[in-house]
């Protein structure tokens, strides 16, 4: 049995494909670019193709991502506060304060010891704290996203990037190199700003000890410097590539575990296009609300206004969603 | 239930709230659209420290134009009116609401909602520093005499008026002063004299709507909630600022309550389903409210009650905001005052005042919304929000846009985060994946 989680981002689309002991079968990781549905299906094909899976094999789809919605085949989907949370606890359980750096936000989630969010904070409406704020430092400076980490760690004399908003801070790049700052130092300089911020985030939700590092970020040994530094702490990375995919493990393996809850309660696992095949794909799964009754306080005859407060019981025992 | 009360012919179940809601207030614009040429006189007004009473006393027709600039964000045609003032040279940073009533001047008063009539007076108070510069716009432009009323606020960190203590009463005198001040230049205005008896009855009628709204506000601490404060709340504030005092805003009010009751006795809530019961703190996001509802409600969410129905209409809800209609001037200086002191002091006592509707509207969560319109009332919800987290452990969410400026909406940003809300509240209920915690063999 195979349980698939993907991740379609804003900049990247992530995709793992799990067993049922949660062994990493295959991963794939591709440019979302702008159509959203197609990414999908690409990066589920890539998927399978790397894992050397058929279509047929994959039991259950679980999507999360921005793009989550557009994930036609998906049996559910979760955002990806919640997938983070659950690869990040499952990976290193001592796990409590996890940091994502994306490409167009970065997230501050504060989890508990079973990888339930406890709280979480996003950036604001400014995209200075963020992955593609780096890319676009980058492309003025000429170096391939692949190149920052590397580049940047010769620096010697980091230079301040102030500006609080991505595209002044570009005047900001192009004024140092007019000045003749060094390249490296204006790209260490942009990713301590970065790292001073992100950091700022996590201290917003709370620093608990236990943190990890998550996103495209954690393959960028300049960043986890700047960022370590920053925090005087050191991060979990997850091992063999897995940071960028923790987004996509998190929804696979909540999917697998809805999958073992299915299975225990004797109830069957509807086909979708993963199964299937694309053409044949017809029904789209929703998440519904499961029913929950409460009851209602009749109003008594007489008196000027009926209500007498009641007690409740606690928010209803919802059923996970994946 | 009873039903004697209601009109011979109609019955709870046949009332509509947000029909007759719209139909009050279609009503209202199109009487403003005559004033002008009935020679009426029109004041401009806020919805908070206001002095409406008095107004109504001397048959003013009342404008208010912070409905008015909501409204374009309803009708979705707020853009263009803030853009127009902007192009005249205002800040984005300034309050939308005022931008788009510049930008109704800009287009000599025509709103999507019938034309504005021109006013003979205008009432600002200091319950807001813009009020003061907006009037002054008016004053400027339009030559409208204006009024600016003083209404004392906190004088020190860690304190509350109460009704009578010598703070109050001194406080009330000052207001009453500014009152008679007033009255001298409504009576110049119009050139009626001022009658005791008629401010009585309208104060009267506003006893009446005020016990309606406390009971129809303590209905939704059912569960399952009859109406979404947030949506269906924004209605019934509506009446209770524009028909403040009016026999129509009394007959609604009743209605409503005799409505909901009603609705109540089936069982019937506001969605099929009632999940989470929610509580919404700080100002609507109008161009975009169905949609955040609607985000929401798709979770089984509830918005049971908002702070924004206590203070956007100067504090209405408390019980002892009722007037001795057998001293009609001081105790509307009384209750003036000490309604400016809820509203002001709002800000330092947020916390107590939420974790009370917490408790009796038995909540799930508290969602913020802070609005790049005003940072006034959106510093004060970080601390607000720590206390509430950290204190009485309850989930609190973050959302940021605006009142009517829709350039500050961002659909994806705030489902996100609205599902990964509801994604934690349901968490806190089911059980953990505990159970299946075994390490990834990479």
């Amino acid at each position: 049995m195979y349980v698939a989680g993907i991740d379609i981002g804003s900049t990247y689309s992530k995709a793992i494909l799990l067993d049922e002991k949660r062994k990493v079968i295959g991963t794939a990781v591709r440019r979302t670019g702008f159509k959203l549905g197609q990414a999908s299906e690409s990066v589920f094909e890539e998927l399978l193709t790397a894992a050397g899976v058929d279509r047929s094999g994959v039991t259950y789809v679980a999507s999360t991502g921005y793009g989550r919605q557009t994930v036609t085949f998906r049996h559910t989907q979760v955002t990806e506060l919640t997938a983070h949370a659950h690869a990040a606890v499952h990976l290193f359980p001592d796990t409590r304060t996890i940091l994502d750096i994306g490409g167009q936000d970065i997230k501050a989630i504060r989890v508990d010891g079973d990888g339930r969010v406890r709280a979480f904070r996003l950036n604001d409406k400014c995209a200075a704290g963020t992955g593609a704020f780096l890319e676009k430092t980058a492309r003025y400076l000429g170096i391939t996203t692949a190149d920052i980490g590397p580049y940047a760690l010769r620096s010697t004399n980091p230079m301040e990037v102030s500006s609080v908003c991505a595209v002044f801070a570009e005047s900001e790049v192009i004024n140092h190199l007019s000045n003749g700052v060094p390249a490296e130092d204006i790209m260490m300089g942009a990713m301590v700003a970065l790292g001073g911020r992100a950091v700022q985030l996590m201290r917003r939700v709370g620093l608990e000890g236990g943190y990890m590092l998550t996103g495209g970020m954690t393959h960028n040994a300049a960043m986890i410097k700047a960022l370590e530094e920053n925090l005087k702490g050191s991060f979990h990375i997850a091992p063999n590539g897995l940071g960028q995919l923790n987004g996509a493990m998190g929804a696979a393996l909540l999917g697998l575990r809805r999958v073992e809850k299915l299975l225990a309660d004797g109830k069957s696992i509807p086909l979708t296009a993963a199964n299937l095949g694309p053409a044949e794909a017809s029904i789209r799964r929703r998440w519904s609300a499961t029913a929950v009754k409460k009851p209602a306080e009749p109003c008594k005859s007489g008196g000027d206004c009926p209500v007498v407060a009641k007690v409740m019981a606690h928010p209803p025992v919802g059923t996970a969603t994946a | 239930m009873s039903t004697e009360t209601l009109h011979p012919t109609q019955t709870a179940e046949d009332f509509d709230p947000r029909a007759e809601g719209q139909r009050l207030m279609k009503e209202w614009y199109a009487q403003l659209e005559t004033a002008n040429a009935r020679n009426a006189a029109v004041a401009n007004v806020f919805v908070m420290g206001n002095a409406v009473e008095i107004l109504r006393a001397f048959d003013f027709e009342l404008v208010f134009p912070e409905i008015n600039s909501l409204q374009t964000g309803v009708r979705k045609v707020s853009e263009e009116y803030i853009r127009l003032s902007e192009d005249y040279g205002m800040s984005p940073d300034v309050c939308s609401y005022v931008k788009a009533d510049v930008g109704l001047i800009l287009k000599e008063n025509e709103h999507p909602a019938g034309l504005i009539p021109k006013a003979s007076l205008a009432v600002a108070s200091n319950m807001c520093g813009t009020f003061i510069k907006w009037a002054e716009i008016w004053e400027r432009w339009l030559k409208t005499p204006t009024f600016v009323l003083d209404l004392p606020g906190q004088r020190a960190a860690g304190w509350q008026v109460r009704p009578g203590d010598a703070q109050h009463s001194a406080d009330a005198r000052w207001v009453e002063a500014q009152f008679q001040e007033l009255i001298t230049k409504c009576e110049r205005i119009t050139g009626k004299r001022f009658d005791m008896d008629k401010l009585a009855e309208v104060e009267e009628r506003v006893n009446k709507m005020v016990d309606h709204w406390n009971n129809v506000m303590a209905l939704n601490r059912i569960c399952p909630a009859p109406f979404n404060a947030m949506l269906d709340g924004l209605t019934y504030i509506g009446i209770m600022n524009v028909h403040r005092g009016t026999e129509e805003g009394v007959e609604y009010m009743r209605q409503l309550e005799e409505h909901l009751k009603a609705k109540v006795a089936r069982g019937e809530g506001r969605v099929a389903e009632e999940r989470f019961r929610l509580l919404f703190s700080g100002t609507p996001c109008y161009v975009s409210m169905r949609r955040l509802v609607e985000l929401f409600e798709t979770w089984g969410g509830v918005f049971a009650y908002s702070d924004y129905l206590t203070f956007a209409a100067g504090g209405m809800d408390a019980t002892e905001l009722r007037y001795d209609t057998s001293r009609p001037l001081e105790s509307l200086a009384e209750v003036t005052a000490m309604a400016a002191q809820r509203g002001l002091s709002n800000q330092f006592f947020a916390h107590e005042r939420l974790a009370q509707q917490i408790k009796d509207y038995e909540v799930d969560g508290v969602v913020f919304h802070g609005i790049k319109s005003c940072r006034f009332v959106s510093s004060g919800m970080a601390d607000t929000r720590d206390y509430i987290g950290k204190r009485l452990d309850v989930p609190t969410l973050y959302i940021e846009s605006d009142l009517i400026d829709p350039r500050y909406w961002s659909d994806a940003q705030i489902k996100n985060r609205v599902d990964a809300f509801f994604e934690a509240l349901q968490q806190r209920g089911g059980a953990g994946p505990a159970a299946f915690k075994t390490v990834a063999t990479v």
